[in-house]
């Protein structure tokens, strides 16, 4: 294998931070060595995956009042807060480099991440598909994306986390529920700060992470600078990540329940619990057929295009088990799309939880 | 010393050139393996050696460890299916060797081979050695002078 780049960019703009990645990933040429950017970002904001809701997910008002950016990134997974005691773990590599299992493919990722983790004294472990515990607790979340020619894996090494903000950004039906959240975030969250008292010293944990890369990928690493190409992108994808129309991609509906637009077209939405996340359905449903589907949540899904796919493909369908069945049957089919952990059936159940909120 | 592109390339010792790991067959039957000169050139000031430790079995293209300077971090690949029998302390305590007797002192780690006949026949020795060598850090502009 030939040398990976790593582009340690150190601490940057919230924004830069969560651009950087996609634009390495668009600039992406088959010249482009395969590679790993370390970057944390200077100050705190909140993040959200590619197939959510803005306003579902996070309280806009707080962070406005906070004067906390939200972006949204084009990776699956859920609502986040992230500040300068993570430092993200971006790959970016050429398509097919990795393994094109998707399960295998976090395998490889995560390994470097607890390997580092163990050096350090703590004792983390893979918990497949794609997340890593410590005695039961979560430390850090990754997601996959394609992203023009590029595939890419994002997580982060956790230094320290707030708790407390992270519950806050959240949006939540009340603040009972806030409580509850920080309770189950302090029970099932950790970090190194926590495991190991106080937070280890971050060249330290980059050089070892570096290592153990090299390691796991059987290549050398080489910390290089990123192309003008590259930082053009970047900029491009920043400003994208700044427009109303992709910071709310997805929204639209919002109400709750079932809407009567009139006696035979209604607008309903339900959700599903699925191992691999939470599938919102907003569907407008026509004489007893699915008129026009949005499907959102914290889910990962490769190609993030197959989701719109999967919208369209459902179109015409009778919100009838068998028949919405069949359908997503057919579009697993006719497409390589992977979703860890949302089967066929999951998208079924969201999709037929609206018949419940359905008038008779 | 035989050169290959300005790099000294020891005609007595096998090599995996595309790897830039050299190795020599011990009487005892075991190999000791290292990283060549033009590795070493490319690496530039070694900072830290991490080779795996006595005891570690190891695979054909497989890491024995790594070696990190400033800039550079990479895993010196097995050329064999093994055990490691010996790591090199000295390495560890002054990575330095590796830049200045990558050859000598400057040794990674001694192996001892599940099936050396097998996995010599995918290496390169002598003359020949030289040779492809050559040829490959032509073909990758790598050159030791530079």
């Amino acid at each position: 294998m030939k040398t990976i780049r790593v582009l340690d960019m150190g601490l940057v703009p919230p924004l830069r931070s969560q651009a950087i990645y996609h634009g390495v990933a668009y600039a992406m040429t088959p010249e482009t060595p395969d590679t790993i950017i370390l970057v944390s970002p200077d100050a705190p904001y909140a993040c959200i995956g590619y197939h959510q809701e803005l306003e579902k997910e996070v309280d806009t008002a707080y962070c406005a009042e906070q004067g906390l950016p939200i972006y949204r990134r084009e990776v699956g997974g859920g609502a986040v807060y992230l500040d300068s005691d993570q430092l993200f773990t971006q790959w970016v590599f050429q398509r097919n480099r990795l393994p094109l299992d998707l399960e295998r493919r976090f395998a490889l990722y995560i390994q470097p991440l607890v390997e580092t983790y163990q050096e350090l004294g703590i004792n983390a472990t893979l918990r497949p598909v794609n997340d890593i515990h410590v005695n039961g607790r979560k430390i850090g979340g990754t997601g996959a994306a394609q992203m023009g020619s590029a595939d890419v894996v994002v997580g982060s090494l956790m230094f320290d986390f707030n708790f407390a903000l992270m519950a806050r950004v959240l949006k939540v039906p009340s603040e009972k529920m806030r409580d509850k959240i920080i309770q189950s975030l302090n029970e099932y969250m950790t970090t190194m700060r926590r495991e190991l008292g106080e937070a280890p010293d971050r060249a330290q944990v980059t050089r070892a992470y570096m290592r153990h890369c090299a390691e796991a990928l059987g290549a050398p690493l080489e910390i290089q600078e990123p192309t003008a190409r590259e930082l053009e992108v970047t900029e491009e994808i920043e400003a994208r990540f700044l427009s109303d129309e992709w910071r709310y991609m997805k929204g639209g509906l919002r109400q709750s329940g079932a809407v009567k637009i009139h006696a035979d077209v209604y607008l309903l939405e339900a959700a599903h619990k699925a191992p691999g996340g939470l599938i919102r359905a907003t569907a407008r449903l026509r004489e007893g057929r699915i008129d026009d589907l949005t499907l959102s949540g914290d889910f990962t899904m490769l190609p993030a295009f197959a989701v719109g796919a999967l919208e369209q493909a459902m179109r015409g369908v009778s919100l009838e088990p068998a028949a919405v069945l069949a359908r997503v049957g057919e579009f697993y089919a006719s497409m390589n799309a992977q979703s860890p952990g949302v089967s066929a059936e999951d998208w079924t159940a969201a999709i037929m939880a609206l018949k419940a909120q359905a008038p008779q | 010393m035989s050169t290959a592109n300005n790099c000294n390339v020891p005609e007595e010792l096998y090599y995996v050139v595309q790897e830039h790991v050299w190795v020599r067959p011990e009487d005892d039957g075991t190999i000791t393996i290292g990283m060549t000169d033009a590795a070493q050139n490319l690496a530039g000031s070694i900072v830290t050696a991490t080779p795996k430790g006595a005891g570690k079995s190891v695979k054909k293209g497989k890491s024995s460890g790594t070696v990190e300077s400033g800039k550079w971090v990479g895993p010196i690949k097995s050329p064999v299916d093994g055990e490691i029998v010996a790591a090199n302390e000295a390495v560890v305590a002054n990575p330095k060797l590796l830049n200045e007797d990558p050859y000598g002192a400057g040794w990674f780690v001694k192996i001892r081979p599940s099936n050396w006949a097998a996995d010599k026949a995918g290496m390169v020795t002598g003359a020949q050695a030289v040779a492809d060598y050559e040829a490959f850090l032509k073909a990758q502009g790598i050159d030791c002078a530079k």
